[in-house]
C-alpha cells in the first residue's frame, strides 16, 4: 500500500464528490495507517505485525434524506475508484427509502488545511531488540506501535482538510514479583534510544517505592493527591454523558445540574477544547472546521457546550465543528499553583493516585463515578511515602472531586497522548495538571 | 471465494518460503444500522469491510501481516513483512510454539436463520418511528430513541498445513430507550441494557409485536422511576434478571477465567485475574448452585460458531461444576503456553487484529427454583434488572455495577420500585453466596457487542444465557450526589 495517501484521498475524494449531482450534496472522511505492533508479556513478545488499512465514510445529502456509509478501501487506485462509484450508487437508490431527516445539516463550510508531521521510527526488524533490549531483567508488559496515522475530510462545499502524522509509542508496565507495577509510556515523532533509556530507568527508581509491604485502607474518605495520568480517565466523562449540548438537552448528559445552577464546580476548575495541542486535527467527519480554542468549563461553571451542526438545526443554538458525537476533543485543563514538587507535602496524610482504572457512572444525574485505584498508588504520612496501598474502590461525584472537595491544581500539566486502538490508532490527546482532593470516598 | 483465497495462499507461502507454516485468515463485514429518536429519523448507516490477516510461523514465533489489498501481490507483500516481524522477535517470544497450534480443520458454519430476506429500510424506519410513539409514554418522556442494526461477518480460513474453514455469522441487534423528567429527577430505561438485545439469526429477531410490547413497558417504567425512591442502602439478598446476569458473568466469571489474563498478557490494558494456574481443577469458585459453561452451539446466541480464528473446532465445555472451576477459557495457544485444558475461543475483531482469547457464548445453567418460590424464599432483599454501569478491578475481585430498575422484595414479596439501585462486592464471595438458581422458565439469553480487550485494542462480540439468580447478603445502595 502506498506511503502517500494524501495521493489516494484525493482521488476517492474525486470521485465520491464528483459522482454527486447538481441535487445532491455530500462530505467524506477518511482515515489510513501503516502500524507495525508488538506486544510483549515479561520482557518478551507476545505477539507482533504490521497493518496496512484504509477506509472512507461518505455521508449524501439529496433532498430531505440523509444516509452515511463507511467503505474499505484496498489500495488499488483501479479498485477503489470502483468501490466508491457502486457505493455512490447504492446509496442513491436507497435513500429514497429513507424517511425525511427533520435535522438535515449539510456542511457550508469551505476552508482547507493541511498538516503533515514526519517521524524518525525504528527500522521494524529492530523493533524486538530495541523495545525490549533497555528494559532487560524487568517483568516487562505492554506494547509498541509505530507508523504513520492520516485524516482527511472533504465536503461538496469546498472544504479539504488533511492530518498525518508518524508516530511511536511505548505503552508499558514493570512488574515486581508482588503483583505491584508502574505504569509508564514513551511518546512522540523522533525515536531516541537514549530518551527511552531515561525513561525505563526512572521506570526502575518508581518500582523500588513498591517493594514493600502493601497498605490495606479502610473504606473512608481520604486526601488524595491525583496525578495527570489518573485524571485522564476521569477526563473521559467530560465526553461521555458529558458536554454535547444534545445531551443537555435531552437529559442524558451528567452536567444538566450544573448548567440549571444546581450544582457547582470549584472556581479552580476549569478546562478547554484547545487544538494547539497538536495531536489531532480540529476538522470533523463532515469538514466543518472547530474554533482553535473553546472553553468549556471557566471558574466551575460552564461557558459553551460542544455542538454539531445537526443539534444547532435541532435547537436554534450555533455550530462550533463538533463531530456528531459531541465529545471534547483534545481537552487542555487549567493550571493552578500547586508545585508538582510540593504534591506530597500538601498531601500530608493520604494517597497519592498514580492510576485510575475501570470508572463508571454510579448515578449520572449526580455525576457519581465509581473507579478503582491501579498500579503505584501510596500511602503518604506526614508527607513521606510509607508504602503501595492495595486497590481500592473509589466512588464520588465530579461536583465533589471538582467541586468543593478541590483544593489545589499543579502548576505542571502534562501532555498525553491517546494510545487507544480500536479499530485504529487514534489521534488526540490531554494537557492535564494533577490535582489535591480533600475526602476522596473509598468504598471497598 | 475459496478459489481466489487458496490462490492468495499460494502467493503468500511464495513470498515467505522460509516459513514453517502459513495461514490466511479473510474476514468480510457488512452492516446497516437504522435509528429513530423522539419519532423522527435520526441516522442511516451502512458499512462494508474486507481484507486479509497473513501469518507466518518462523523458528516458533508467529507474526502477522494484514492488508485489505486481496491481490496475490499485496497478500505476498503482508506475508514478506509477517516474515521480517517473525524473524526479528524469533527467540525473544513468550514461547516457542508449533503448527499444532494452528490445526488443519475442515468446517462450515452458518448462522440457522428462519427469515433470510430482509425487510427494506422504509419498513424498518416506519416500525422504528411508531415504537419511539410506543416508547413514548407521557408527556413527562423527553427523549425516545429505537435502533436496529443487521450484519454479517464472513469468515475464510486457510492455511499450508490444510485448514479450511468458512463461516458466515448472521446477527440483528435492536436497541430502546426512554428518558423522563419530572423537576431534578432524570431516569433512563431501556429494553435490556445498551445493545443488549444483540442475537445471530435472521430477520425472525425483527419481532414487531414483542419489540413493541417491550417499548411501551420501558416507556411506563421510565415514567414509575420518576416517582420512586432511591434504592436503600443495607445489605440483603439480591436478585438479579438475565439482563444483569449476564453482565455479571460477564466481568466477575468470563474476564477472570481467560487465560491469556492468568498468563499477564492483559496487566498493562485490560488487568489480570485474581484466579491462579493452580486454581483450575480444585478452586470453590462459587457455591455448588453455579454451573457455567463455554458454549458456542447455542443457535442464536451471539458468538455462536463452528470453530475459532485459529482454526480450533468449538465444542462446548463445562468450566464451573458445582461451584468447582474445571476449566478455564484458553485457545489452544495459551493450553500450550500454561499447560492446562482450555476451549475453542481464540478471537479477532476483525482481520486487522491478531487473535487473542475470548468468552464466546459463556452462559450459567438452569437451575431448579420458580421465580415465584425464589421470591417467597427471601424476608428482605430486592431484585434488580437491566445493567447501566459495570467497573471492576484489574484482577477482576472488586466489582460495582448498577442497574435501571429496582424492586424491593419485602417478607417474601415484590412490593416498591426504587431508582438508581447499585450494588457491590467481591467476585469469588459474591458467587460463594449464590443461594438460588431460577428454573428454565426464567432463563434468557443476552449479547454484548462490545467487549473491550487486548493491545491493539479490540472490541468483540459475546453471548450470555442465565436464569434469574439469587444472592445472600449483598451490598446495595442508590444514588445521589
Amino acid at each position: 500500500m502506498t506511503k502517500d495517501f494524501k495521493k489516494r484521498f484525493d482521488a476517492v475524494a474525486a470521485r465520491a464528490l464528483g459522482e454527486l449531482l447538481p441535487d445532491e450534496r455530500g462530505a467524506i472522511s477518511y482515515s489510513a495507517e501503516l502500524s507495525a505492533f508488538m506486544r510483549f508479556n515479561g520482557g518478551k513478545v507476545r505477539q507482533s505485525g504490521s497493518v496496512e488499512q484504509a477506509d472512507l465514510s461518505i455521508k449524501l445529502w439529496k433532498g430531505a434524506k440523509t444516509y452515511s456509509f463507511m467503505l474499505a478501501l484496498s489500495g488499488d487506485e483501479g479498485e477503489d475508484d470502483e468501490r466508491v462509484a457502486e457505493a455512490v450508487g447504492r446509496a442513491r437508490a436507497l435513500m429514497p427509502l429513507l424517511p425525511d431527516d427533520p435535522y438535515q445539516a449539510a456542511p457550508e463550510a469551505a476552508g482547507s488545511s493541511d498538516a503533515r508531521y514526519s517521524g524518525t521510527l525504528l527500522p521494524e526488524a529492530e523493533i524486538p531488540a530495541r523495545v525490549l533490549g533497555p528494559a532487560a531483567g524487568l517483568d516487562f508488559t505492554g506494547i509498541y506501535s509505530q507508523g504513520l496515522v492520516c485524516r482527511g475530510a472533504a465536503n461538496s462545499a469546498g472544504a479539504r482538510h488533511w492530518f498525518q502524522t508518524e508516530t511511536f509509542l511505548v505503552d508499558y508496565s514493570a512488574w515486581l514479583p508482588n503483583g505491584r507495577a508502574v505504569k509508564s509510556s514513551y511518546a512522540g515523532r523522533e525515536w531516541s534510544d537514549a530518551e527511552y533509556a531515561k525513561r525505563i530507568a526512572a521506570t526502575k527508581r518508581s518500582l523500588e517505592n513498591l517493594g514493600v509491604e502493601q497498605i490495606a485502607l479502610e473504606p473512608g474518605k481520604y486526601r488524595a493527591f491525583i496525578t495527570a495520568d489518573a485524571l485522564a480517565e476521569v477526563v473521559t466523562f467530560f465526553s461521555w454523558n458529558g458536554f454535547g449540548e444534545r445531551g443537555l438537552r435531552q437529559g442524558e448528559s451528567a452536567y444538566i445540574a450544573l448548567r440549571e445552577g444546581r450544582e457547582s464546580m470549584s472556581p479552580r476548575f476549569g478546562f478547554s477544547q484547545d487544538f494547539s495541542l497538536g495531536v489531532e486535527p480540529a476538522f470533523n467527519d463532515d469538514g466543518e472546521l472547530a474554533p482553535e480554542r473553546l472553553e468549556i468549563v471557566s471558574g466551575g461553571a460552564i461557558a459553551n457546550t460542544v455542538v454539531c451542526s445537526r443539534t444547532a438545526k435541532q435547537y436554534g443554538v450555533p455550530a462550533n465543528g463538533a463531530g456528531e458525537d459531541e465529545s471534547v476533543r483534545s481537552i487542555s485543563m487549567d493550571a493552578g499553583d500547586l508545585a508538582e514538587a510540593d504534591a506530597l507535602k500538601a498531601i500530608g496524610t493520604g494517597v497519592y493516585v498514580s492510576n485510575f482504572h475501570y470508572l463508571n457512572w454510579s448515578d449520572v444525574q449526580a455525576a457519581r463515578v465509581t473507579g478503582m485505584t491501579r498500579f503505584a498508588c501510596l500511602w503518604v504520612e506526614n508527607g513521606e511515602i510509607v508504602g503501595p496501598i492495595k486497590d481500592m474502590r473509589w466512588d464520588e461525584s465530579l461536583y465533589n472531586m471538582l467541586g468543593a472537595k478541590l483544593e489545589a491544581v499543579t502548576k505542571e500539566r502534562h501532555l498525553l497522548v491517546a494510545s487507544e486502538t480500536y479499530e485504529r490508532r487514534q489521534v488526540g490527546g490531554s494537557l492535564l495538571p494533577g490535582i489535591l482532593v480533600d475526602g476522596l470516598s473509598f468504598t471497598l | 471465494m475459496q478459489n481466489d483465497i487458496r490462490r492468495l495462499l499460494d502467493a503468500a507461502a511464495s513470498a515467505a518460503k522460509e516459513a514453517a507454516w502459513v495461514g490466511l485468515r479473510r474476514r468480510r463485514t457488512s452492516a446497516s444500522y437504522y435509528m429513530a429518536r423522539d419519532g423522527a429519523f435520526d441516522q442511516a448507516i451502512g458499512g462494508l469491510d474486507d481484507g486479509v490477516m497473513v501469518e507466518v510461523l518462523y523458528d516458533g514465533q508467529f507474526a502477522y501481516g494484514a492488508t485489505p489489498d486481496l491481490s496475490p501481490e499485496g497478500v505476498a507483500r503482508a506475508a514478506a513483512s509477517a516474515l521480517v516481524a517473525a524473524k526479528a522477535a524469533a527467540g525473544k517470544g513468550v514461547h516457542r510454539f508449533d503448527a499444532s497450534v494452528r490445526p488443519a480443520t475442515r468446517v462450515s458454519y452458518r448462522t440457522p436463520r428462519a427469515r433470510k430476506a430482509p425487510i427494506a429500510p422504509d419498513g424498518v424506519f416506519s416500525f422504528l418511528i411508531d415504537v419511539c410513539d410506543a416508547l413514548k409514554a407521557g408527556d413527562e418522556i423527553i427523549q425516545t430513541v429505537s435502533m436496529v442494526e443487521i450484519g454479517r461477518y464472513d469468515y475464510e480460513i486457510v492455511s499450508t498445513n490444510g485448514a479450511d474453514v468458512e463461516q458466515s455469522l448472521h446477527y440483528m441487534g435492536t436497541s430502546l430507550q426512554a428518558v423522563a423528567r419530572r423537576g431534578d429527577v432524570v431516569q433512563l430505561r431501556t429494553a435490556n441494557g445498551p445493545r443488549g438485545l444483540t442475537r445471530q439469526g435472521g430477520w425472525e429477531l425483527f419481532d414487531a409485536a414483542g419489540l413493541m410490547a417491550d417499548a411501551r413497558r420501558v416507556g411506563a417504567e421510565a415514567i414509575e422511576l420518576l416517582g420512586a425512591e432511591t434504592c436503600p442502602s443495607d445489605r440483603r439478598t439480591l436478585v438479579l434478571t438475565p439482563d444483569q446476569m449476564m453482565l455479571q458473568i460477564h466481568e466477575s466469571v468470563g474476564h477472570p477465567l481467560e487465560i491469556d489474563r492468568i498468563l499477564g498478557d492483559e496487566r498493562n490494558y485490560a488487568g489480570g485475574s485474581f484466579v491462579k494456574l493452580s486454581d483450575i481443577g480444585g478452586f470453590q469458585y462459587g457455591s455448588k448452585l453455579m454451573n457455567i459453561s463455554y458454549d458456542p452451539t447455542v443457535p442464536g446466541e451471539l458468538a455462536s460458531y463452528g470453530a475459532d480464528e485459529i482454526g480450533n473446532l468449538a465444542e462446548k465445555r463445562l468450566l464451573i461444576e458445582n461451584g468447582t472451576l474445571v476449566r478455564a477459557l484458553g485457545s489452544l495457544e495459551s493450553q500450550a503456553r500454561s499447560g492446562v485444558p482450555g476451549v475453542a475461543n481464540q478471537r479477532a475483531s476483525s482481520w486487522n487484529r491478531p487473535p487473542i482469547d475470548r468468552m464466546a457464548n459463556l452462559n450459567l445453567e438452569p437451575g431448579e427454583t420458580s421465580l415465584d418460590s425464589m421470591i417467597a424464599s427471601i424476608e428482605k432483599g430486592v431484585l434488580m434488572r437491566t445493567n447501566r454501569s459495570w467497573s471492576i478491578d484489574d484482577y477482576r475481585n472488586k466489582f460495582q455495577f448498577g442497574c435501571e430498575y429496582g424492586t424491593l422484595i419485602e417478607d417474601g414479596k415484590l412490593t416498591r420500585t426504587v431508582r438508581d439501585p447499585n450494588y457491590r462486592g467481591v467476585s469469588s464471595t459474591f458467587w460463594r453466596n449464590l443461594c438460588a438458581v431460577g428454573d428454565a422458565s426464567t432463563f434468557a439469553a443476552f449479547g454484548t457487542p462490545n467487549c473491550g480487550k487486548g493491545e491493539p485494542n479490540q472490541v468483540m462480540f459475546v453471548g450470555h444465557a442465565s436464569p434469574v439468580c439469587a444472592f445472600a447478603d449483598v451490598e446495595v445502595f442508590g444514588g445521589g450526589k
